[in-house]
């Protein structure tokens, strides 16, 4: 148990607090809001949900992960080089790039919310979510230490 | 019809895994979708263009579906074993297209004579000629081929398949296909160049086949040229109905994009087998694949498709034109990006070029096929609405399939690679005759992996690569070799696994003695490779996983470190950053005898004794006339003492042997200037040095100007195996080190370079700790102005004289300064280049001020 440990453990609890929320959010929210509420109130909710979401994201959920994520690499000697290394490096990189799209994703979910583009609002925001399951699937991945 | 849509889809897929198995891309494409399609189309087109009574649609879905999972047969058979699955699957791909040929040969003799019979000749061509293809590719798989023919076998193969299979059966298609998509009638020229062209292409193919067969490369030629003017008299038609209409549709200008590309590679081939030496030629074809696969067949595919599959969903004329529209979609982009990557991927671009080209394809096919998609599941579809969260699902699908791809690929026990694997890559497999393959890299004078193992029988693919920045080549002592590589090229040599063991190495002159050699073992005989010696133990999973490559790179082969072997991970250098002195003339200093492990060459661990943990032990700095004070503690497992060469005074008391848990206070005045050298002083003291126990004390001289840096490099020798073990004591007492260390590791500062802007000032103080070797220090691309050896300026800066390196024999010490001219990287060496390649040897990393 050292400051290390704390550390991890703020990058796995951010982690499960973005995936969890969103995976809550589509699976729970959305299904009983559709079902319970009428169109208008809905999407009052809806849009103040995702808002909310949104602002976490950007003030909580990204320095956090992206900060302590660089302090972990760090921490276990990762460089440039290390990166395209089989094993350990590739996976890191891979999950990486997995990452960026799926913020990419997420940032296109946001812009077309508002702006009346439904349909790609909600691939943007299913391929974000499959995305991060992928995201914890290599972070699973990779090798132990 | 679905089924090998879905085999297109699953090629794209496929494609996903970039440089996946080359041959499993191609055959995927070729074999599943190309060859599928023109399974479906020349039937249905010997159909409409005969008016012909159609077959029994049982019999062809029987057909289809036996050729698919031939297909199937082949491609697992091929990858995963047995090789007699792949062989069958291959004899049940020909026995389809065979009856195929003869329902189309019944069908045309059945029909009335009409304008369009002489298109049916074209597709019993092209089926004799797969049946010829399936052949050969059946005989490659299957072994019996001694290894000599294998290549030529390959080249007809490809050849046949590729110009004969595909090529006639296209050619033979745009006759009718190209006016129809034109929508403007058939050209009056057809009838008669359809006959010419035939009867050119098929005896052209026929030659050039056998050309390549017997590798005669002039018949080889000559039989291209053939087919070559054949395709042009084919052309002919084809260019005077453009002539009169020109392509308004997405269809039409894809299939000219493809007609384009099948010219440009035929030519491309030609040349290439006219003018290559002869044990080359038979891989033109092979390297304009990309071209072929990606600008000929492809385009044509989707070209006919596009024009096809609207007619085929069928609907009214409303959804018809939705479709057509549906299918149009963006694809004057499309269009662009398929062209643009179609050289990108044959011309000899650097990787990351290459890898936009295979974006750029990946992303026109993919996008074709989700709208081809689109078209053929939007009944299904239509009254869904849920069509974004598919679309969404799809997305993230695709999105973490290419991640866990980059992610897992080459991942030891998968494809096993040489960066990765354990040196020694074990080919395990159960069924005797599989084939594998291993990827080889060539670099830092070394082969990796250095030794392969593999059961007699297995057929192995060796993909070389040479990631170095000089030519290499491998040569295997079976005769096989690569061409000579440029850097970055890559290169296959098939090897099957004899039961006595292969040599490889490079030829260019010096390699293989320098260590550029590596063994292919059969399974049996290779128990004693991996347990011979280990230089060290390890301590955490990954360095296990590091140091027993490098273990193994130093045993199988060579006997020699790998410097250029990556460090491993949480290795961290010895700070050779020089601190100014402290202030004040009273020094306090504790040091500790300890036993550590540590990384003493890139993956190499290795039990050695220190002070205070590190090699080489902290570095002491002060002034004339300061006083050091030195608490000496013995936490070892055996005595040791301090020797301080800066201090003048009875060695008797201070320099006795404590044993462990003892203490020593050791109390020295730097009465001279000099960079010196302490170590321990128990006996025997070549063992003590040897294995760690040594570092510097630095005296400024008084008046010492300011500098923007200063480094301080301990140089040493390296003798690996257990400290005070016989093998070692040996290696010290006759003076042959495994290596030699700046600042405790071999090679360190090559992966960890130490850092300097251009124009500053940099000093670079040295000790030889030895025991035996002293040092020629040597910055490459950087005289020295300033040379300060054993207490005296011998160059000062300002004279009209420079210096090039600093000489010291074991124990002693000095520094130079220097200032680099302008950034760069600059090598720093013992110019002893024994000791250089051996380890002693880093670099500075200079950037731009």
């Amino acid at each position: 148990m050292t400051w290390w440990s704390v550390v991890r453990f703020l990058h796995v609890l951010s982690a499960a607090l973005w995936v969890g929320g969103q995976l809550t959010v589509s699976l729970i929210v959305l299904p009983l809001a559709r079902r319970l509420l009428d169109a208008e109130r809905r999407a009052t909710v809806l849009n103040a949900v995702g808002r909310r979401f949104g602002m976490f994201t950007g003030a909580v959920f990204l320095p956090v992960q992206i900060g302590t994520g660089v302090a972990i690499a760090w921490h276990k000697g990762v460089t440039w080089a290390s990166l395209a290394e089989p094993g350990y490096g590739r996976i890191l990189a891979a999950k990486l790039a997995l990452f960026c799209a799926v913020m990419a994703a997420a940032a296109v979910h946001g812009w077309a919310s508002p702006k009346g583009l439904p349909g790609l609002a909600r691939t943007m925001a299913v391929a974000a979510l499959v995305g991060s399951v992928g995201i914890i699937v290599l972070a699973a991945a990779l090798p132990a230490t | 019809m679905v089924a090998w849509l879905g085999l297109t889809v699953l090629a794209a897929l496929a494609g996903d895994a970039l440089p996946a198995p080359r041959w499993l891309l191609v055959h995927l494409f070729l074999l599943g979708a190309a060859t599928s399609a023109i399974l479906t189309w020349s039937e249905h087109f010997t159909v409409t263009l005969l008016h012909a009574r159609p077959p029994d649609p049982r019999w062809s879905a029987a057909r289809l579906g036996t050729a698919n999972a031939g297909t199937a047969a082949v491609l697992a058979g091929a990858a995963l074993g047995p090789w007699w699955a792949a062989a069958s699957g291959a004899a049940v791909i020909v026995a389809v297209v065979v009856w195929h040929t003869a329902v189309l040969v019944r069908m045309r003799r059945r029909a009335l004579p009409g304008p369009f019979a002489h298109v049916v000749p074209w597709y019993v061509a092209a089926g004799a000629a797969l049946a010829a293809g399936g052949l050969l590719g059946g005989l490659l798989i299957s072994r019996v081929v001694p290894g000599g023919a294998h290549e030529r076998l390959h080249a007809a193969h490809a050849a046949v398949n590729v110009l004969g299979w595909i090529g006639l059966a296209v050619l033979g298609t745009l006759f009718t296909l190209w006016p129809t998509v034109l929508r403007t009638k058939v050209s009056a020229l057809t009838r008669q160049a359809s006959r010419t062209a035939l009867r050119l292409a098929v005896p052209g193919l026929a030659v050039a086949v056998l050309g390549l067969l017997l590798g005669w490369r002039q018949v080889a030629a000559a039989g291209m040229a053939l087919y070559a003017a054949a395709a042009a008299v084919a052309l002919a038609p084809l260019v005077e109905t453009l002539r009169r209409r020109r392509p308004t549709t997405p269809a039409g200008w894809t299939l000219a994009a493809g007609v384009a590309w099948f010219e440009v590679a035929l030519v491309a081939d030609l040349v290439m087998v006219a003018v290559r030496p002869a044990a080359q030629a038979g891989r033109a074809l092979e390297t304009l694949l990309p071209l072929v696969l990606a600008g000929f067949v492809a385009q044509t595919l989707l070209g006919s498709l596009g024009h096809l599959l609207p007619a085929i969903a069928g609907g009214g004329p409303a959804r018809l034109k939705r479709n057509a529209a549906l299918l149009e979609r963006g694809w004057r982009v499309r269009l662009a990006a398929a062209n643009l990557a179609v050289p990108l991927l044959v011309l000899p671009v650097p990787g990351p070029l290459r890898l936009l080209g295979w974006a750029l394809l990946i992303g026109s096919v993919t996008a074709f096929v989700v709208l081809a998609l689109a078209v053929v599941l939007g009944p299904v579809l239509a009254g869904r609405p849920a069509v974004p969260g598919i679309a969404g699902v799809l997305l993230g699908c695709v999105l973490t399939a290419a991640a866990v791809v980059v992610a897992v690929q080459d991942v030891p026990g998968t494809t096993a690679p040489g960066t990765t694997a354990p040196a020694a890559t074990s080919v395990s497999g159960a069924v005797s005759g599989a084939a594998r393959t291993v990827e080889v890299t060539l670099s830092g004078m070394r082969i990796r992996p250095g030794t392969i193992e593999a059961p007699p029988g297995t057929r192995l693919t060796l993909r070389v690569t040479n990631r170095d920045g000089q030519r290499h080549d491998l040569r295997l002592s079976t005769g096989q070799s690569t061409p000579m590589l440029d850097p970055g090229r890559s290169a296959t040599i098939v090897l099957d696994m004899p039961a006595t063991a292969v040599d490889g190495w490079c030829t260019v002159v010096g390699h293989r003695v320098a260590g550029m050699s590596m063994r292919v073992l059969p399974t049996a005989s290779a128990a004693s490779a991996g347990s011979a010696g280990s230089a060290g133990t390890a301590s955490t999973a990954q360095a296990a996983h590091d140091q027993q490559m490098s273990g193994h790179d130093m045993n199988a082969s060579t006997g020699r470190l790998d410097l250029t072997a990556p460090m491993s991970a949480g290795w961290k250098p010895y700070d050779a950053t020089l601190e100014p002195a402290p202030g004040g003339t009273d020094h306090q200093v504790e040091i500790r005898a300890t036993e550590a492990e540590l990384e003493v060459a890139p993956g190499v661990r290795q039990r050695v004794w220190t002070f205070n943990g590190t090699v080489p032990g902290p570095v002491l700095r002060g002034r004339v006339g300061d006083v050091f004070t030195i608490t000496f503690v013995n936490d070892a497992a055996m005595g040791h003492g301090l020797d301080f060469h800066a201090g003048a005074l009875a060695p008797d008391r201070p320099m006795r042997t404590i044993q462990p848990g003892e203490r020593l206070t050791y109390r020295f005045r730097a009465d001279f200037a000099g960079a010196w050298l302490y170590h321990c002083s128990t006996m025997p003291m070549s063992q003590h040095i040897a294995n760690g126990m040594y570092g510097a004390v630095i005296v400024d001289p008084p008046d010492l100007p300011r500098v923007d840096r200063e480094y301080v490099l301990v140089q040493g020798e390296l003798y690996l195996g257990e400290p005070g073990g016989q093998a070692q004591v040996d290696k010290i007492v006759q003076g042959r080190p495994d290596g030699w260390m700046f600042n405790g590791t071999a090679a360190g500062y090559d992966h960890a370079p130490l850092e300097a802007k251009a124009g500053e000032r940099v000093r670079i103080w040295a000790v030889a700790a030895g025991p035996s070797d002293g040092t020629s220090l040597h910055v490459v691309g950087a005289p020295y102005d300033t040379v300060y050896k054993e207490g005296a300026y011998m160059l000062k800066k300002g004279g009209p004289g420079g210096a090039q390196a600093l000489d010291l024999a074991p124990a002693q010490g000095g520094f130079v300064e220097l200032r680099f001219p302008e950034p760069g990287t600059y090598p720093i060496v013992d110019h002893d280049m024994r000791h250089a390649e051996a380890g002693a040897h880093g670099v500075f990393r200079v950037s731009a001020p």
